[in-house]
């Protein structure tokens, strides 16, 4: 290494800083002409002088250049070609350090001290704030029990500063107001887009008597898979109105609505075949086709033209095995949908199956309920179709429909789930025959022409509010914020404020996307909508003060 | 009178003045410095921003003189990956911010900045801008709350007014603009790392060297002149004890990090220039536009050097603003809206999401066992790591390499195990040990 080197800039900046130190110890309380009429203090400033001036111009022009807003030219003016008799010297330093000196210590501090230890932090709300849970999902040693450690301390950060928006419970039965506790024992009641009851079936009469007459004839057991003794006469009654509803003939019940997509995948994929995944399908899809084979291509959401150049990829190297197409119906967290006459046609072409998942839109949306299908006129014409209970139908449970007995009987016995789990309960067949039955009737259309009501007045009111909602109108409305501090802390407000709103993010969302996923139910007014609307803008206004954020929430 | 008066004359300011006289505009733009002039800057340039050269006919020249690749090394804890930006996701990020990739290159580089800047400024003057170097702004000219030009002094010290449809602040970090406008700063994220680089000949490092270990990281990229930009950087709680003893804690520092170019860079290395070091790195974003004014670059929002993506931001923001100012210069638009779609551009959500990356690298916590077991699943999954180091660079959204679905993939096909890497052996008493300021007396 050259041994001749000029200082360094710390060590530059280190020098002015004592020689300014210096020359202020020897100034104390002292004029000018009293300076320079003691020769001890004219000499000390004069020395001072000459090393600040000549530290000042040996600092890079790179550090001059970045920190442009330093006097450096006055700072090199000083002592500067002054001759040792004369006072110049003296001077220029005595006008800098009255006139300047202040700033720039304070500047030139402000570049060598690390900022952060000038501020007091809530560690644990930047603990809070700062991490998502993909941070937490490769735990690290060999203990299975103590690596889940780190999680939790996370966790616990987030329930201390009431930023944890899961396992909030429910003080009462969830209609268009709720009443609900968070998980540290905070209290409130809120106008509620937090439950999904689209059509407010969960205090419909008809719906509850339903349930009183199944748990009265039944009991409240299934006691069985449905292969073995678990099905009732309802759930074979229930198999054919939806399968009605569907034009699909051969349905197949799943005590969950994620056993019916995991099941329906891990059926009838086996591990030679491919699944092209839409990539933002439901999770039960996505570990359903990892777990059946390690042939899963996910595709940018809704592009078809990918999808059409997948398969035909696939098709140019593999003629023998099966493809199956998945997708959701209505995108739970998104708001839209796919052009699936297109889609299936695609399939077709290719050889490929389609499977569809419309769990959020069967019932709630379309002519007589049928989701998105109907409303593209494809019903009976999808390959498979797959859905939940749990958004409409007032129960959990799920079904895959096809028009295949072939198909029902395989998956019945390979997807696992159909087998292998309690059959669904009396009460919640009877719960789901009877929601089935009331959305195809003239009141189901009523039930969606408020729902819609509400949810048309929901996203107007927000976007009149200068908010984005992504999607197109559907009992979802996803309110985008995309910073997760932001949608955290904006969460937090709402739940002050009376406004139930689920926030998503990671892993539900990608990281960066998050949003309030606001459900509306048929027995939401629009009234209510324009409030929660209000309380919405104000608390995301709130946080972004508290936070001192500028990034809005465009969707580029 | 002028259209436009650009205040800085590097990145932002010549790339924003060249583009609007290219357009026709009477442009105005100066500097304090005369060029070739040297700033504190790491000066990488990533594929994105070679590509905003190429399309403005300027990486020829850049690349005659300065040396580059289209593949890279990342290593973290002794995981070594290695790839490029894949164009689609550069042709993707091109179309969705300016609606246009033509001149596309996968090409990186590190230039000096007497090279590049000078380079800049010539083609601004060549595309007919003003440019009056060795120019101190002083003041800026007002009328009501409207900035309407500036008041300054030329090199000769002559006082001088220029009056302007708009003033583009585009003065880096610490902005003459910003300050006199009294500019609050918002995402103000104070954690960063402090760095230290030097210039050193004797060695040929080949590719760009990007390597992390515990809470220190270092850079060893080819630049002008023979020489390779040598960079070590740790979090900023620890600059007082390094810079103690620079050069001594800088070997030490590229010795902790990659024994292998602590070794070449003692034995064969010549180091050609002092030490740089900075530390003044807190990043922040400012307003980006008012009555009469615009800010670029630096000036309009900072990011730590940890992703060394500030030129080729500043690049961006330059074909962003001198777009939207087109717009409204020839009567297109109007003023508001043209900025509010620059705005737009710069606070997405996707650049929120970046801008958090930034700022969580910086804090330079200890690769966490999850980083490290990914960054092991995607070798041999050449077209993820890739992506990975796309989203690094931000050619790719956060969002879509950090999504669920993603990373279980990876994690499913992954075709390596964490055996055969050092790092998982004791990797929680390793951990904490990284926690050790190793330059503490």
């Amino acid at each position: 290494m050259n041994p001749i080197q000029p200082r360094e800039d710390d060590e530059l900046i280190g020098a002015i800083l004592g020689a300014a130190d210096e020359a202020s110890r020897c100034i104390q309380g002292r004029s000018i002409d009293e300076v320079l009429a003691t020769p001890d203090a004219r000499e000390t400033l004069r020395r001072c002088a000459t090393d600040l001036g000549t530290a000042a111009r040996e600092v890079s022009e790179m550090m001059r250049n970045w920190a442009s807003h330093i006097p450096w030219e006055s700072m090199t003016a000083i002592g500067e070609d002054a001759p040792a008799a004369d006072d110049g010297a003296v001077r220029a330093l005595w006008g800098f350090m009255h006139q300047q000196l202040h700033q720039v210590r304070g500047d030139l501090e402000e570049m060598w001290r690390p900022a952060h230890l000038r501020r007091e932090v809530d560690p644990d709300e930047t603990y809070a704030l700062d991490k998502n849970a993909y941070d937490f999902y490769r735990p690290v040693g060999r203990n299975l029990l103590q690596r889940t450690e780190e999680f939790h301390g996370w966790v616990e950060a987030r329930r201390r500063t009431e930023t944890w928006q899961y396992s909030r419970v429910l003080e009462a039965s969830p209609g268009s107001i709720a009443r609900i506790t968070n998980d540290v024992g905070r209290r409130t009641q809120g106008i509620n887009f937090n439950s999904q009851d689209y059509l407010s079936f969960n205090a419909h009469p008809a719906i509850r008597e339903a349930a009183a007459r199944a748990l009265h004839d039944y009991g409240p057991h299934s006691a069985g898979s449905p292969m073995v003794l678990g099905n009732t006469r309802i759930s074979d009654a229930l198999e054919a109105e939806l399968g009605d509803l569907l034009k699909m003939e051969h349905l197949t019940l799943f005590p969950t609505g994620w056993g019916a997509g995991f099941g329906s995948m891990v059926g009838l994929v086996r591990q030679e075949d491919h699944v092209v995944i839409d990539r933002l399908a439901h999770a039960c899809l996505q570990q359903g086709a990892r777990a059946a084979t390690r042939n899963v291509i996910r595709y940018e959401h809704l592009n078809l033209e990918s999808v059409r150049q997948h398969l035909k990829d696939i098709r140019a190297r593999d003629s023998r095995n099966g493809i199956l197409v998945v997708t959701d119906g209505l995108f739970s967290v998104d708001a839209d949908w796919p052009d699936l006459v297109m889609l299936q046609d695609i399939c077709r072409q290719h050889d490929a199956t389609l499977l569809v998942d419309v769990a959020h839109d069967l019932g709630a949306m379309g002519p007589g309920g049928t989701g998105v299908i109907g409303m593209q006129e494809l019903l009976g014409k999808v390959d498979l179709v797959m859905g939940a209970f749990s958004k409409t139908f007032a129960s959990n449970g799920g079904f895959l429909a096809s028009r295949s007995a072939a198909v029902k009987q395989y998956v019945k016995m390979f997807g696992g789930s159909h087998m292998f789990s309690n059959a669904l309960s009396p009460v919640q067949s009877a719960v789901v025959l009877e929601a089935t039955r009331i959305l195809r009737s003239p009141e189901g259309e009523v039930l969606r022409g408020r729902l819609f009501k509400a949810i048309h007045a929901l996203r107007d009111e927000l976007s009149r509010r200068g908010l984005t909602c992504m999607g197109s109108p559907s009992p979802i409305v996803p309110l985008l914020i995309g910073n997760e501090k932001l949608a955290r802390i904006a969460n937090r407000r709402l739940f002050d404020r009376g406004v139930l709103a689920f926030m998503v993010e990671f892993p539900v969302t990608p990281t960066g996307s998050s949003r309030f996923r606001l459900q509306v139910q048929a027995a939401h007014e629009p009234q209510d909508a324009l409030e929660a609307a209000r309380i919405i803008d104000e608390s995301i206004a709130e946080a972004r003060a508290y936070l001192s954020s500028a990034f809005g929430s465009g969707l580029a | 009178m002028f259209d436009a008066i650009v205040i800085g004359g590097r990145c932002a300011g010549a790339a924003t003045a060249m583009l609007l006289a290219r357009k026709g505009h009477r442009v105005l733009m100066v500097d304090r410095s005369t060029f070739p002039s040297d700033v504190i800057s790491t000066h990488f340039l990533w594929p994105h921003g070679t590509s905003y050269l190429n399309r403005w006919g300027l990486l020829e020249k850049v690349l005659a003189v300065t040396p580059s690749h289209t593949e890279l090394e990342l290593v973290h804890d002794g995981i070594s990956l290695s790839g490029g930006v894949p164009e689609d996701l550069l042709r993707q990020s091109f179309q969705q911010l300016h609606g246009d990739d033509t001149g596309v290159v996968r090409r990186y580089c590190s230039v000096r900045r007497r090279v590049l800047d000078k380079i800049l400024v010539d083609a601004a003057g060549e595309a007919g801008v003003e440019v009056r170097e060795g120019f101190t702004v002083e003041e800026l000219l007002t009328e009501g709350s409207r900035v309407v030009g500036i008041r300054g002094r030329t090199r000769e010290g002559t006082r001088v007014e220029e009056r302007a449809r708009i003033v583009i602040g585009a003065d880096g970090r610490n902005s003459f603009v910003a300050r006199t406008l009294k500019l609050p700063r918002f995402d103000e994220r104070l954690q960063c790392t402090f760095a230290y680089w030097g210039y050193f000949s004797g060695f040929d490092a080949g590719r760009a060297h990007l390597m992390r270990r515990g809470r220190m990281g270092a850079a060893i990229v080819p630049t002008n002149f023979g020489q390779n930009m040598t960079l070590v950087f740790g979090p900023s709680e620890w600059s007082e004890a390094f810079r103690r003893d620079i050069p001594g804690n800088f070997q030490r520092a590229l010795d902790f990090v990659s024994p292998e170019f602590g070794e070449q860079v003692r034995t064969q290395g010549q180091r050609e220039e002092r030490l740089y070091g900075t530390l003044d790195q807190a990043a922040f974003l400012r307003p980006l536009h008012g009555a009469g004014w615009v800010l670029v670059g630096d000036a309009g929002c900072f990011k730590d050097q940890c992703t060394a993506t500030g030129m080729t931001h500043a690049f961006r923001d330059a074909e962003l603003v001198s777009a939207a100012l087109d717009g409204w210069l020839a009567g297109r638009q109007p003023l508001d809206a043209a900025l509010k779609h620059y705005e737009d551009r710069r606070r997405s959500q996707s650049a929120a999401a970046y801008y958090d990356y930034v700022c969580t690298l910086a804090e330079m916590k200890p690769l966490r066992h999850d980083e490290l077991q990914l960054f092991v699943s995607l070798r041999g999954n050449q077209e993820e790591t890739n992506r990975f180091i796309a989203t690094h660079a931000d050619i790719s959204p956060v969002s879509e390499f950090f999504q669920a679905s993603n990373l279980l993939l990876i994690n499913d096909a992954a075709k390596e195990s964490s055996r055969g890497h050092a790092i998982f052996e004791q990797f929680e008493s390793t951990s904490r040990q990284y926690l050790h300021n190793p330059f503490a007396a």
